[in-house]
């Protein structure tokens, strides 16, 4: 999927953050030409003074007189608070001497602006993960990879790292493993990149850099199979997972990472892990969603409907074992409670195909073939 | 007992005569009962199989294509009566070689050759390898098809463009794809256990459909006929769509995996439950209703017409919740052959194979395969 080989150095730089500003490099070579587009022409805005301090302020930063540079840069957007380019090369030269607050505020300033300036966004994003301000951090590297902040690949290692983590921070497990599979399918390795995709599987909140050394001991190895799943090397990802349960009989959501894993591929190999993972902790409540859901998946319904269930006793908003519950009862012939939950949940989710095909199997039950085939016909196209 | 219609005191004396005595009758007659067939095998003490209670159904069985799903390593009818395939594609040579009754197959680009013991057979008619290397297991990238007595692209593996003798060998199967290839076409995996093929039986067993089989005969060996394994007959036609479609591919796996086009008209169930005239409630348009899984697939398109004329008849109606019984149309152009009209054959892109595709539907000319 990727063709650009990625040298390993590269992500040594983004772990290790020992140079900085070869990362803040790679950055800049990506997005130079993105910054052309909102770049104002200085000649256009200026007076004489603002120009003399713009040009100062280049030779500065060209001579690698960076304190200078940012001075010049300081003065002349003082003079001209609209000039983006000098926001831009404030925040950047302020991100490389890793003064991040002042680095914030620039990008800030070139964000009022122009709020479309996505590598002012994305750097603003690793600055605020400096600064450990996460949410904000979270939101702008969220936004800037969605508006293609990581297409470039020397961009994507530094950005999905820390976009990754953060993701995990706020518990949205599924997008940050998604993230991580950028650097499986890449072939980048990293014991760093281990444990954060081990947390992320082992649904544990928090950076990378927060865990404990005997977690992180566990993280890395889960991280390392789950690694190895995503990087499509299956035969290998079982045999590191088997291993792991023998190692860690008793260690709580080993067993989830690898049936979550696997889920989107195969459901009765999910299903097993998701019984083992309660198994080993029974008030796993999101195990036992999984469980039901897979369940229905797998047409066990009757299995279906106990544990989902219970799923509900224990978290009784849960969206997953709501659908299983549905769909359990419409196949065990509560035709009426099962639409009618399923219908419920369709009021959130207007889209979701497995409530969908829920119903679509109630109106086929119940000889309200009409309405089964429009629906079928609509989902299939 | 004053209610009961009983016209003279000879009549109730002959229905209590006639109650006291069945239990003696039905011991009497137990052995050509299953029950009795049981028992009687119990007293010889030869070993029970499902065969020993439903001979007939076992017997037809052995002839069918689940039965066949997996063909024997040794024993494959398909090999035996083509011992040398070959092909040259993509710049690549393969070899097909059965001698002894053991199979081989060879991929080479004329410097480097592969060769591979051939041990799972897939299928009875047209037939796809699954390979073993290094611990990984592969799909053959050619396989067998009957209507040209030789070698072609396994269907689905036309874009694949091999750059090795490796590559050219086979596509490597990631391991839910390998247990769902072995779960669908032979008998015994373990949901949870290593992935032992060498232990599988090639081809479905009884218990592959008939859940609770092993218990059935250790408890009908004891006398207790009580716990049956589930029966398929009183399933209704959504849930019996289902549960064919674990295998053949039901709606529901076809919308989850986003398949689209011919290639997926093999998936009979999703398309079936596309027609018109399929009502999951109504056992006439069931799988079942069509085909006996115990026997060869029937080939002879009029065999089929009594099932479309069940509906279809003018006098036959069908029960629609919300509307009154509706009669279904009767077709103005013929009342024979149904299927040679309404179930298409389609070829699959890769041009080796057909299938008769259970949208069962009004075929108008040009139309564009739908969905």
């Amino acid at each position: 999927m990727f063709s650009v080989p990625i040298p390993a150095s590269a992500t040594k730089d983004i772990f290790l953050r020992r140079d900085r500003k070869r990362a803040c490099t790679r950055i800049l070579l990506g997005m130079a030409a993105i910054l052309f587009v909102f770049g104002v022409p200085v000649g256009a805005q200026a007076g004489a003074q603002f120009e003399d301090l713009a040009a100062r302020a280049a030779r500065a930063r060209d001579a690698g007189n960076l304190t200078q540079a940012v001075e010049l840069y300081q003065q002349a957007t003082a003079a001209k608070p609209d000039w983006q380019e000098g926001w831009w090369y404030q925040g950047l030269l302020h991100y490389s001497a890793n003064q991040y607050p002042p680095a914030i505020d620039a990008f800030t300033h070139l964000l009022e602006l122009e709020p479309h300036a996505v590598p002012a966004m994305a750097l603003r994003g690793l600055c605020e993960f400096e600064t450990a301000a996460y949410d904000d951090a979270l939101r702008d590297l969220d936004t800037a990879v969605v508006h293609g902040a990581a297409s470039d690949p020397r961009n994507a290692l530094i950005l999905r790292v820390h976009l990754a983590q953060l993701l995990t921070r706020a518990s949205r497990f599924q997008d940050a493993l998604a993230q991580y599979s950028f650097f499986a399918l890449g072939r980048v390795e990293d014991p760093d990149l281990d444990a954060g995709i081990g947390m992320a599987g082992m649904r544990t909140p928090g950076l990378v850099s927060d865990a404990t050394a005997a977690d992180r001991v566990v993280y890395e190895a889960a991280g390392r199979a789950g690694w190895q799943l995503l990087a499509n090397n299956t035969m290998q990802a079982d045999a590191r997972f088997r291993e792991l349960f023998t190692q860690y009989p008793t260690t709580r959501n080993l067993h989830f990472m690898y049936g979550y894993m696997l889920f989107p591929h195969d459901s009765a190999m999910a299903l097993d892990q998701f019984q083992q993972e309660l198994a080993v902790a029974p008030n796993n409540t999101a195990a036992r969603g999984m469980l039901a859901f897979t369940l229905m998946i797998a047409g066990r319904y009757v299995e279906a409907r106990a544990a989902a269930e219970q799923a509900l006793t224990e978290e009784p908003g849960m969206a997953m074992a709501q659908i299983a519950l549905g769909r359990a009862l419409g196949e065990t012939g509560e035709y009426a409670r099962g639409e009618e939950m399923l219908k419920r949940v369709l009021t959130e989710d207007p889209k979701n195909p497995e409530v969908l095909m829920g119903l679509i199997s109630i109106y086929s039950h119940t000889g309200r073939s009409e309405e089964a085939r429009r629906e079928r016909l609509a989902m299939a196209k | 007992m004053s209610g009961w219609p009983w016209r003279s005191n000879a009549v109730r004396a002959a229905a209590i005569a006639a109650a006291l005595l069945a239990p003696l009758a039905a011991r009497l007659l137990a052995p050509i009962t299953a029950e009795g067939a049981a028992q009687k095998q119990k007293v010889s003490s030869a070993p029970v199989t499902c065969a020993t209670c439903h001979a007939k159904v076992v017997n037809d069985f052995a002839h069918a294509p689940m039965r066949h799903a997996m063909e024997p390593e040794g024993a494959d009818p398909v090999l035996d009566a083509n011992p040398d395939l070959r092909i040259e594609q993509r710049g690549y040579s393969y070899r097909i070689q059965t001698k002894d009754g053991k199979s081989t197959y060879t991929v080479s680009d004329g410097k480097e050759t592969l060769t591979l013991p051939l041990r799972w057979h897939f299928g009875m008619r047209a037939q796809t390898w699954v390979l073993e290397k290094d611990g990984k297991f592969y799909e053959g990238l050619v396989s067998y098809f009957p209507g040209i007595h030789g070698l072609a692209t396994t269907p689905g593996d036309d874009k694949i463009e091999p750059h090795t003798v490796a590559e050219a060998m086979g596509r490597e199967l990631p391991v839910w794809e390998t247990r769902d290839c072995f779960e669908c076409h032979a008998t015994g995996m373990k949901v949870g256990a290593v992935f032992t093929p060498e232990k599988l039986k090639p081809g479905l067993d009884c218990e592959h459909c008939h859940e609770g089989t092993a218990q059935h005969m250790a408890d009908a060996q004891a006398g207790n006929f009580k716990t049956l394994p589930v029966s398929l007959k009183k399933m209704d036609a959504e849930s019996v769509s289902g549960f064919c479609g674990q295998c053949h591919r039901s709606f529901d796996t076809v919308i989850r995996n986003g398949w689209h086009g011919p290639p997926f008209v093999r998936f009979a169930p999703y398309r079936l439950s596309l027609s018109r005239c399929f009502s999951g409630n109504d056992a006439r348009i069931s799988c079942l209703a069509c085909h006996d899984p115990h026997q060869p697939v029937n080939h002879d398109t009029a065999s089929y017409d009594k099932k479309c004329l069940a509906c279809h008849s003018g006098s036959a109606t069908v029960a629609s919740v919300g509307a009154a019984e509706a009669a279904p149309k009767t077709c103005p152009v013929a009342k024979a052959n149904c299927t040679s009209c309404h179930m298409q054959k389609v070829t699959l892109p890769t041009g080796n194979l057909q299938f008769t595709d259970h949208f069962i539907r009004i075929v108008k000319p040009g139309e564009a395969y739908p969905h």
